[in-house]
């Protein structure tokens, strides 16, 4: 239960002290934002004394177990605030002081392992990346949308990982370069896919997909996984053509409507969107030459 | 997958109130239906880019719809002159023919400026604007279904 | 794996047309909006007047191209749309040659009505 006013604090300094300039445009916003809240923070702290407040969770609750809980209902929580409480924290506190029957995922705490990807105030985000104090209250917790709900918070990440799954996520190439014994990448190459390299496997950009709702659309991280092998050159010529194929199913890429719901959700700030369209483009060059 | 989970619900409840220290209470309430609506249902939480979508979408359907109805009615040409032209002047005497022509100017400018828009997504151009282009969509079709509202209903009256 | 690209009906070849038909389509339907309401007003419109324009090979052929893109253009657009919305099987198939049926004949109607308005006079 320990609120990491300290992590926050130093991280916040991090974030005023590094350069600027080159950075993606959305993770510049985010540092922005960072700054701030931090800001704000600081002088909301000095005027209130911040104990005596409370957080006020709505929280989904269901559980096909207990009779009371089969039909879904929605749980209050009172919850003392704390300087630099995140909704994951807030939850955490629920379940140890109030209903240890409260279930939802975590582990890292620090938007690393994608457990506690939620639907919060009705936008996806990281319980854990979420402050509470950037959010209108009372704060509303329900699980993902468009998954099974296993039990409270919880639900049924399956399809998800099966769409994950389709694309080989995994490096393949099994050719050294001739002289060498590790597979290099050169630094531009690097940069390229740096951004999408950052996924967590949270879900959270194919539940806020409307295309991807119900059916079998591949989904944006399945997509963006692909896109950093396609664009990873020691991949060979052979794999590259091969995870195309995939993409270009009628369940890849061009079911993607651009409507950025994924972009805006991520977590890790991958421009997905734009990783999407470039395969698009990508696929459609690639069958042109054969012509 | 066992029948009685749940999916997606949006659930406005009768509520428990648990303060710190009491004991967790349990009640009941209900829960919507899914379905197709329930996508919708959540409207008011639309981004610009979905927005965007559902209007280029209803637009473009606008739009071919009226394509097949204009064929039909030029198709009065092959009748002859008195024909075509007793057919297009009655129409355009109609006021309601002359205000659904401005709401189509509205419609083919929208998708026109959005398509415009989703090329240059396409092509990963302006990505960061998006939702700052779709806005502008909006505005400009505003703006010129207004303006072209003199020229439109132009001897009508 | 060649002879697997050079088929017609691919859907990236289907995304490219979308495209391409789009850009197309900005031009003339902007053009015929502006001509058919600012330069001439709409309920000014004769048969001499759409003869004139008609008659005229530049203004003919990018009619019936524009009949054509947009035909195009707008019935792909539909068929995506219930693509997405997860139409499948027997009623997939139906509606595909539904749709291909009705734009040909869209088309047909559109050419011959384009023909009656130049009136035989196309030079
Ligand atoms: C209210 C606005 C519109 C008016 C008054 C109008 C009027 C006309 C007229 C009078 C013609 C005959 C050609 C001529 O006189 O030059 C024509 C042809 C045509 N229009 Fe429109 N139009 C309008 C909107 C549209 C829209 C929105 C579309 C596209 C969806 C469209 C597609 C066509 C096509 C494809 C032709 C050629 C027909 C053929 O080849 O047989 N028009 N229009
Ligand atoms: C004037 C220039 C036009 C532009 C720039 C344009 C652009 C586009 C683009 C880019 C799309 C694809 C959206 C996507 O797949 O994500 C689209 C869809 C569509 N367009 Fe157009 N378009 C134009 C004119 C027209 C015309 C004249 C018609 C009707 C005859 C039309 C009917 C449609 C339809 C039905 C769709 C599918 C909508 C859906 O997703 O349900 N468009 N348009
Ligand atoms: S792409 Fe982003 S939102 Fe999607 S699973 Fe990966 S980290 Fe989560
Ligand atoms: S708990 Fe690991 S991502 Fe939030």
């Amino acid at each position: 239960m320990s609120t990491h006013v300290s992590e926050s604090e130093s991280e916040a300094q991090a974030g005023t002290d590094q350069q600027t300039t080159d950075r993606p445009a959305a993770q510049q916003r985010r540092l922005e934002k960072k700054r701030a809240s931090n800001d704000q923070r600081e002088q909301a702290d000095s005027s209130t004394e911040t104990d005596e407040e409370t957080v006020h969770l709505k929280v989904f609750r269901y559980d096909p177990e207990v009779k009371d809980k089969q039909e879904p209902r929605f749980d209050d929580f009172h919850v003392p605030a704390k300087k630099g409480m995140t909704v994951l924290d807030a939850l955490i506190y629920s379940r140890d002081h109030y209903d240890s029957s409260l279930t939802f995922r975590h582990s890292c705490r620090q938007a690393i392992c994608g457990s506690d990807a939620l639907f919060i105030n009705g936008s996806q985000r990281l319980g854990c990346q979420t402050q509470i104090d950037e959010l209108d209250q009372p704060v509303r917790v329900e699980p993902l949308p468009h998954q099974e709900v296993v039990k409270d918070l919880v639900v049924d990440m399956e399809h998800f990982y099966d769409q994950m799954d389709t694309v080989e996520p995994y490096f393949q190439e099994e050719d050294l370069p001739s002289g060498l014994d590790e597979q290099r990448q050169d630094r531009e190459n690097r940069e390229k896919i740096k951004m999408s390299t950052r996924c967590i496997w949270c879900g959270a950009c194919m539940s806020s997909c409307n295309i991807a709702a119900g059916g079998n659309y591949l989904g944006p991280a399945a997509i963006n996984k692909a896109y950093r092998f396609v664009m990873d050159e020691r991949e060979g010529e052979d794999l590259k053509q091969q995870r195309l194929e995939t993409i270009e199913e009628e369940q890849g890429v061009w079911r993607c409507q651009t409507q950025f719901s994924c972009t805006n959700v991520c977590p890790k700030d991958i421009p997905l969107t734009e990783h999407i369209q470039e395969l698009k483009r990508e696929a459609v060059k690639n069958n042109l030459k054969f012509w | 997958m066992p029948a009685d989970r749940v999916g997606w619900h949006t659930v406005d409840s009768s509520q428990t109130t648990i303060l710190a220290g009491s004991n967790p209470e349990v009640h009941m309430s209900q829960s919507y239906d899914r379905g197709l609506v329930e996508n919708f249902g959540r409207w008011t939480e639309f981004s610009a880019g979905m927005w965007a979508w559902v209007f280029h979408k209803f637009t473009g359907w606008v739009l071919i719809g009226y394509l097949f109805t204009h064929i039909a009615v030029l198709s009065t040409a092959i009748e002859g002159a008195s024909m075509y032209n007793g057919t297009l002047q009655g129409l355009e005497a109609l006021l309601i023919v002359r205000f659904m022509e401005v709401g189509l100017l509205a419609v083919a400018v929208f998708h026109i400026l959005n398509g415009v828009r989703l090329l240059f997504v396409d092509l990963g151009l302006g990505l960061d604007a998006q939702d700052k282009s779709f806005y502008a969509s909006l505005i400009l079709t505003g703006a010129i279904a207004v303006a072209s509202i003199p020229t439109f209903l132009g001897g009508a009256f | 794996m060649a002879e697997h690209y050079t088929s017609f009906s691919r859907d990236d070849t289907r995304w490219l047309l979308q495209r391409v038909t789009a850009v197309f389509l900005v031009g003339v339907l902007a053009f015929h909006f502006m001509l058919l309401h600012f330069v001439h007003h709409a309920y000014e419109i004769t048969l001499a007047g759409t003869t004139a324009r008609m008659s005229q090979p530049g203004y003919f052929i990018t009619m019936v191209s524009f009949l054509i893109a947009g035909t195009f253009h707008g019935v792909n657009g539909v068929y995506n749309a219930l693509v997405n919305q997860g139409i499948e099987g027997t009623p997939r198939t139906i509606v595909k040659y539904g749709l291909i049926i009705v734009s040909l004949l869209l088309i047909a109607q559109g050419i011959r009505v384009a023909w009656a308005m130049t009136g035989g006079q196309l030079i």
